[in-house]
């Protein structure tokens, strides 16, 4: 059943962060583009990489293993080596706690 | 004049693929003919030396589109076939077995072929080189842990095989004629980083030596070295770098000077023709000369910058070059333009393997390798790019943001 997690302090990410939480062992990247959080799978489809080594540039995440760049917001491949989308997550604020549907 | 337009793409691959997709998405409605010599759909080449060489990774992974698209997106796929010669008069390709093809424009996307050279034994059963996915299976087939493999050569397809190899369990003997592992393309200091990580991983190495012979009665049993080594081994894979395939323009009255010469457009000397990829070499217009590199990234985007020249909608091509290497744990990638250089400045720990190094020239930055530090190298783009003297020790120094460095009127 998926449930809302509570990942970090929403306060902790700043506009043009990424940071690496886990969920159940499962790592999961949160991004704050412009004050809106977005949840994905921090690891890249390409190759395993983490992405929240990578730069967040507006609402595109850079891979930094081999540059494949993907839109946070819903995953979509914006530049090859990737090919297969990213999984996206549901995300809230309760209070100051940042949330994450996994 | 047939009512319908044909652009031919010769060479189904990484390149080749892109331009048609490109054709397409541009909204090019004419006849697509993408032509391969290889019997497979177009396929991703940065695999076979890693994790396909491994056996990790299906054939099936490696496709660069799933079939249907061609299909979909109407791209008449020609595949197990050669294409002898161009007609540039006729406008016409001539193809192995005496068939033609008409085309209005083509694109020439033939990479390149594995460069052999005239040592005793190379054609001994057990020596292999690594181009084609029918050359990786060929190694596959033979990979067994507790076998001894030479490697010859450490350039990058060398030492991502010599790194497979070990994964797998195979003793490795590499023998690289440079006195590191990518001497030319990253200097000795570097070189040195490099060595230290495939000798670590157990890599017996040998530097400063080529091979003289491959010996064996009716199959490789060892390697002979100029300097008398022999090294007995169960098999032999070589990597000694590739020449440009470019043969099918005999007679075509295109130029060809390594590699068949465009300009930013990816266009020849002829109308009508256009090359990109491995086998063009191309007019840069960031470093104001021509050069021709062999990069995963410039197969993907020139040929759709060609795709989009060949529809009278292109721009100059002016990518910054760069390319990966995954060799162990290592995350290597090199970006820039390679030119000699006369100063290299670290940004890191070279103990750590963990840095980023630039090649300078006359104060500016050409190109930069980095290992475990992508990040900071994509930043490094639009210095590359912008050509301009930058203080060697706001480089290295890891707390300057190397974005900062960039001069506000040359973006990126």
């Amino acid at each position: 059943m998926a449930r809302f997690v509570t990942v970090a302090n929403a306060s902790s990410i700043q506009p043009g962060q990424v940071l690496k939480v886990e969920i159940d062992n499962f790592p999961v990247a949160v991004a704050n583009v412009g004050g809106t959080f977005h949840a994905f799978d921090d690891t890249c489809t390409h190759e395993d990489c983490s992405l929240a080594d990578g730069d967040l540039e507006q609402h595109k995440i850079i891979c930094p293993c081999h540059f494949a760049e993907f839109d946070v917001r819903n995953g979509a491949v914006l530049t090859p080596p990737a090919t297969v989308p990213l999984k996206v997550y549901p995300v809230r604020v309760q209070g100051n706690d940042l949330q994450v549907e996994f | 004049m047939p009512a319908r337009q044909t652009i031919a793409i010769v060479g189904a691959s990484l390149t080749g693929a892109s331009a048609a997709a490109t054709l397409r998405e541009e909204g090019f409605d004419g006849r697509v003919v993408l032509l391969g010599a290889e019997p497979q759909l177009p396929y991703d080449r940065p695999p076979l030396s890693k994790a396909y060489l491994r056996g990790a990774m299906p054939f099936e992974k490696t496709l660069l589109r799933p079939p249907e698209f061609y299909r979909e997106k109407d791209i008449e796929l020609v595949l197990s076939t050669t294409v002898t010669r161009v007609d540039a008069e006729k406008r016409r390709l001539e193809l192995a077995g005496g068939e033609r093809l008409d085309f209005d424009s083509v694109l020439i996307a033939t990479g390149g072929r594995n460069r052999r050279f005239p040592i005793p034994g190379l054609d001994l059963p057990g020596v292999y080189d690594l181009r084609t996915v029918a050359d990786a299976d060929r190694i596959r087939e033979v990979i067994a842990p507790g076998l001894r493999a030479v490697v010859v050569g450490l350039g990058f397809i060398g030492a991502e095989v010599a790194s497979s190899l070990r994964e797998c369990g195979v003793e490795v003997v590499a023998i690289e004629p440079f006195k590191t592992p990518l001497f030319r393309a990253l200097g000795e200091e570097i070189g040195r980083v490099i060595e230290g990580l495939h000798r670590d991983r157990g890599v017996d190495m040998i530097l400063g030596d080529a091979v003289s012979a491959f010996e064996g009665k009716g199959r490789v049993e060892r390697v002979v070295t100029t300097s008398g080594r022999r090294i007995e081994c169960d098999f032999a894979v070589f990597g000694l770098g590739i020449e440009p395939a470019a043969d099918l323009m005999a007679g075509s009255g295109v130029r060809v000077d390594n590699g068949i010469v465009v300009d930013d457009f990816c266009r020849t000397n002829v109308p009508g023709i256009f090359a990109a990829g491995d086998v063009a070499n191309h007019y840069h217009p960031v470093c104001a000369r021509q050069m021709r590199v062999e990069h995963w990234q410039n197969g993907v985007k020139q040929g759709a910058a060609a795709a989009r020249s060949m529809l009278g909608r292109g721009q100059p091509y002016d990518e910054v070059h760069w390319f990966w290497s995954d060799q162990y744990d290592a995350n290597i990638q090199y970006a820039g333009f390679h030119a000699p250089w006369d100063q290299v400045v670290v940004r890191g720990s070279l103990a750590e393997r963990k840095f980023l190094a630039f090649f300078l020239t006359a104060g500016c930055v050409e190109s930069a390798v980095a290992i475990n530090q992508g990040r900071d190298l994509r930043r490094a783009f639009p210095l590359i790019r912008a050509r301009v003297p930058v203080d060697p020790a706001r480089l290295a120094d890891p707390q300057v943001d190397l974005r900062t460095l960039v001069p506000a009127e040359k973006p990126a």
